[in-house]
């Protein structure tokens, strides 16, 4: 599997060639975007994605171990639906040389951290320039400060965070997955950054 | 066979009488721990005698006994050429070495009694006549004296002579092992420490050798938890070949890499020899090695299982990591022999825990094959058949499971699932809750299929514990696969396969109350018995005490377990009364754990048949090209009867073969 994202990914994710990435059907109102979780493990991807999907939040939730495929979809107000495919991968470094498989052709990337973890800060921003040599050109990037119920532990501030997301032309968000807050403000504003064009149809 | 049983029949009483041995400390070793391993004996001789003598009494083989065996040649043989060993014979050496027991064990798990210093002694002196056998040479320590004697065996490829070897390395010890706090290190690993005295609770005052593998001093800050974790009675522990931890079954690996630069320190001091560390016994307590390129794998039991046993959990959880990572991982050593390779492993303790706790209950995990959940042909069929349909689309292997049950499988052609490799499968998929909550489509490595490189398994529960594993090569083939799991789970819905899976799972298996009566059977007084023992069966279940012979099924029938050698699938009965506790059936695995590792033992060459006894059980296993049969009977039951028994259960199996067994995934049908 090459490391590169070969394919000519327009922003709609409407990429054809690879089954991964998509299939099925996807028009100007109706779009069906594959969207890639990324950050360090604990950080709270899967409880993002399930809170998200399900409405659910589980604390004892357990380590994924594979690559788990989700999917939800949701309505704008301009009336159109986006239907998120979401991948949450889990041992990102077991699998480094595998990522690519999910990130490839992706619209979306979701890099998560966590608020009360430096280190995790760190990480997200290996996956961010890791996107930027090898990622989809167009994708939306997502800066996600989770566990932000955690207020009293924080430890990456929301300065730093902010200035990182906007020198690298991603938008910045803290979420709680266990409390509910912004996540589903996440998905939205990533589906409002979306490009509305459908890549011509060849 | 007459003369065999007369002389059971005598010794019935107390079960497990060793007049050869006429110790009477061995007397009190619990069979458990002396059975299976007649093999290693230094009465060898006496047993191949006593093996030829039963050969010869074939003339004298019991009607009522239809067992057929196979000889060499293959060849079907009516005429029993049985060979029986009562188990109880033979073993001194073993039963004392594995049964060197202290009293903690007696409340922990296996019951065992005491045996005592002089016994390990008298073992160590027959040890040259075992390993010399076995060519393997073997090193002996004497540390200090007050640490008792160490033994090291080490696989000797060059040459099999053990002394040279032994004096070869005693000379050269203290200069191998390079700097002092090494030799240190090693010494304590194999010193009798006094803290494993404490912490066994043995109150014989006796200094006995044990391993302490716990580093004493280092991990003196951590005394609660370093005692919780020596008394563990079996330990796992992977290293890379520079010392660095990669996984500890108790513990955090990280916090043990003193103990792991102890383990790295012996291996690599016996391979700068030339030779493969293999078994140290300390005590009662073996340790065992295995080396995988720059891993190592280390298991430090005091559970008496045999050693190929252990070595075979070794291989199993050696396979685990590959499934996990691919044999690719070797590349990273050799980029980098200080490597650590336990971030690569992130959020993969369950995978590992779960598979070594299958050590203690899967009968895959030593017989090698897999088990099928019944079902009705033509259900099976049905599911086979979209299976095959799928498999036909590209996808490499389809396998319908339930928990640890196949329902199907299906591989594209020529492809073959290893059993090992659907155990190690299913038991990633099983232990990691993740897979439960979506479909997932994760790289995994079959390791018997092929260790280098990935496959790609789509992963979705159907059911409740019901799962659909799609496995592919093809990294791109996510969507394809999802649209094969919506077709196949159609048809499961619309052809009732998943609710007759349900509705097996509460049913259950075989049960050897079930078994059928022999209508061939002349009327004598073994069929009336087996009569009044099927109306005994629903009180005697409900008492629910030992030993009466109206628990279990005919002739004190307690359980069986049989392997079918052309499919590779075996098929178990249900734990019934007696044998419903958890401790109770943990015993029984490992009686035929043991029955499997002597029958199987390349030293002595292939058994047909054992017969054993002991206070717990009636064990009988009989190996024939088709099969393997292992049985267990209430200890009063009659051989005569037994025997008899497990023709009916063969006779059984094959009537329900469609059921039990996954006739078409076979290579070779029959
Ligand atoms: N306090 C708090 N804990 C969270 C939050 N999100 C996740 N967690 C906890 O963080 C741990 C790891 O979450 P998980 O979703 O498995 O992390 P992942 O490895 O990134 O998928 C779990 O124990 C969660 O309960 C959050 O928003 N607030
Ligand atoms: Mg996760």
């Amino acid at each position: 599997m090459g490391c590169s994202a070969s394919s000519a990914g327009k922003s709609s994710g409407l990429v054809r060639g690879s089954t991964l990435e998509n299939s099925g059907m996807s028009d100007s109102k109706n779009l069906r975007i594959k969207l890639v979780l990324l950050g360090d493990s604990g950080v709270g991807k899967s409880c993002i994605v399930l809170r998200f999907v399900r409405g659910q939040f589980d604390p004892s939730s357990k380590v994924t171990v594979g690559a788990s495929f989700l999917s939800q979809t949701i309505a704008l107000q301009d009336s159109t639906t986006v239907k998120f495919e979401i991948w949450d991968t889990a041992g990102q470094e077991r699998y480094a040389s595998l990522a690519p498989l999910y990130y490839r052709g992706a619209s979306a990337a979701v890099i998560v951290y966590d608020i009360t973890c430096m280190e995790t800060f760190h990480k997200a921003q290996f996956w961010v320039k890791e996107l930027q040599k090898h990622g989809n050109p167009n994708i939306v990037m997502a800066l996600v400060g989770n566990k932000a119920d955690l207020e009293e532990s924080r430890s990456v501030g929301h300065d730093v965070a902010q200035a990182y997301a906007d020198a690298n032309g991603m938008f910045l968000i803290e979420t709680s997955a266990k409390t509910a807050d912004n996540i589903n403000q996440l998905f939205e504003e990533i589906a409002k950054r979306l490009p509305r064009t459908t890549p011509l149809q060849t | 066979m007459e003369t065999d049983s007369a002389r059971e029949s005598g010794e019935e009483e107390n079960g497990f009488t060793q007049p050869e041995i006429g110790d009477d400390d061995i007397d009190n070793v619990a069979e458990d721990f002396r059975d299976g391993l007649g093999l290693l004996s230094p009465k060898e001789k006496t047993m191949e005698e006593r093996r030829n003598g039963t050969l010869d009494s074939d003339n004298d083989s019991d009607d009522n006994s239809r067992i057929r065996t196979v000889d060499e040649n293959g060849n079907a043989d009516d005429s029993s050429r049985i060979e029986v060993e009562e188990g109880q014979s033979d073993s001194s050496r073993i039963e004392v070495e594995e049964g060197q027991s202290d009293s903690s064990r007696i409340e922990v798990e296996e019951g065992q009694a005491d045996s005592n210093r002089q016994i390990a002694e008298f073992s160590s002196e027959n040890n040259n006549f075992v390993e010399g056998h076995k060519e393997i040479s073997e090193a002996r320590e004497h540390l200090e004296d007050d640490f008792s004697e160490q033994e090291i065996e080490v696989e000797a490829p060059t040459s099999p002579s053990s002394s040279g070897y032994a004096g070869g390395r005693g000379s050269s010890s203290a200069a191998s092992i390079g700097s002092a706090s090494g030799s240190e290190e090693i010494r304590d690993a194999l010193r009798s420490g006094d803290g494993v005295t404490e912490c066994f609770g043995n109150g014989n005052g006796e200094h006995r050798g044990q391993a302490s593998w716990a580093h004493g001093k280092r991990y003196s800050n951590e005394d609660e938890t370093s005692i919780s974790w020596r008394k563990r009675k079996k330990h796992f522990f992977v290293l890379s070949h520079s010392g660095k931890p990669i996984y500890s079954r108790y513990g955090d690996e990280h916090k043990l890499a003193g103990f792991s630069a102890t383990l790295q320190a012996i291996v690599s001091f016996v391979e700068n020899g030339g030779d493969h560390i293999k078994l140290v016994r300390a005590g009662n307590h073996q340790i065992i090695f295995l080396v995988k390129g720059p891993i190592y794998l280390v298991c430090i039991s005091c559970t008496e299982e045999p050693f190929q046993a252990l070595k075979g959990q070794l291989e199993l959880l050696y396979d685990q990591m590959l499934l996990i990572l691919t044999k690719s991982i070797d590349k990273c050593f050799e980029k980098n022999s200080k490597f650590d390779m336990t971030p690569l492993l992130g959020g993969t303790d369950v995978v590992f825990s779960s598979l070594i706790h299958a050590f203690s209950w899967n009968p895959a995990t030593y017989l090698h094959a897999y088990t099928c959940l019944p079902l009705r042909h033509s259900t099976r069929q049905a599911a086979g058949a979209i299976l095959q349909d799928v498999a036909d689309s590209g996808v490499l292997f389809a396998i319908l499971m339930c928990r640890h049950k196949v329902i199907s499988l299906f591989g594209a052609q020529k492809a073959i699932l290893h059993p090992d490799d659907m155990l190690l499968l299913s038991n990633f998929v099983l232990s990691s809750e993740s897979f439960r909550t979506s479909e997932s489509f994760s790289p995994i490595c079959l390791p018997q299929f092929n260790p280098m490189a990935f496959l790609y398994a789509y992963v979705q529960y159907l059911g409740v514990d019901t799962y659909l594993m799609l496995l592919t090569t093809d990294s791109d083939s996510f969507f394809h696969l999802k649209e094969c799991r919506i077709r196949i789970e159609n048809v499961l819905v619309k052809s009732n396969v998943l609710s007759e899976v349900q509705r097996s799972m509460l049913d259950g298996c075989l049960r050897v109350e079930d078994l059928p009566g022999d209508p061939t059977l002349p009327s004598d007084s073994l069929s009336f018995r087996l009569r009044r023992d099927k109306n005994l069966q629903v009180a005697g279940s409900s008492t629910g005490t030992g030993r009466n012979t109206g628990i279990g099924g005919p002739a004190g029938l307690w359980h069986f377990m049989y392997r079918s050698n052309y499919l590779d699938q075996y098929v178990a009965s249900e734990f019934s009364p007696p044998i419903n506790s958890r401790n109770a059936q943990k015993r029984l695995f490992r009686a035929y754990q043991k029955l499997h590792t002597s029958m199987h033992d390349k030293d002595v060459g292939p058994h047909k048949m054992q017969y054993r006894k002991d206070e717990n059980y009636v064990l009988l296993c009989w190996i024939t090209q088709e099969f393997e049969l292992y049985a267990a009977f209430d200890p009063l039951a009659e051989k005569s009867s037994a025997i008899t028994v497990c023709n009916r259960v063969c006779q059984w199996l094959r009537d329900v073969e469609s059921e039990i067994f996954l006739l078409e995934a076979s290579p070779l049908s029959w």
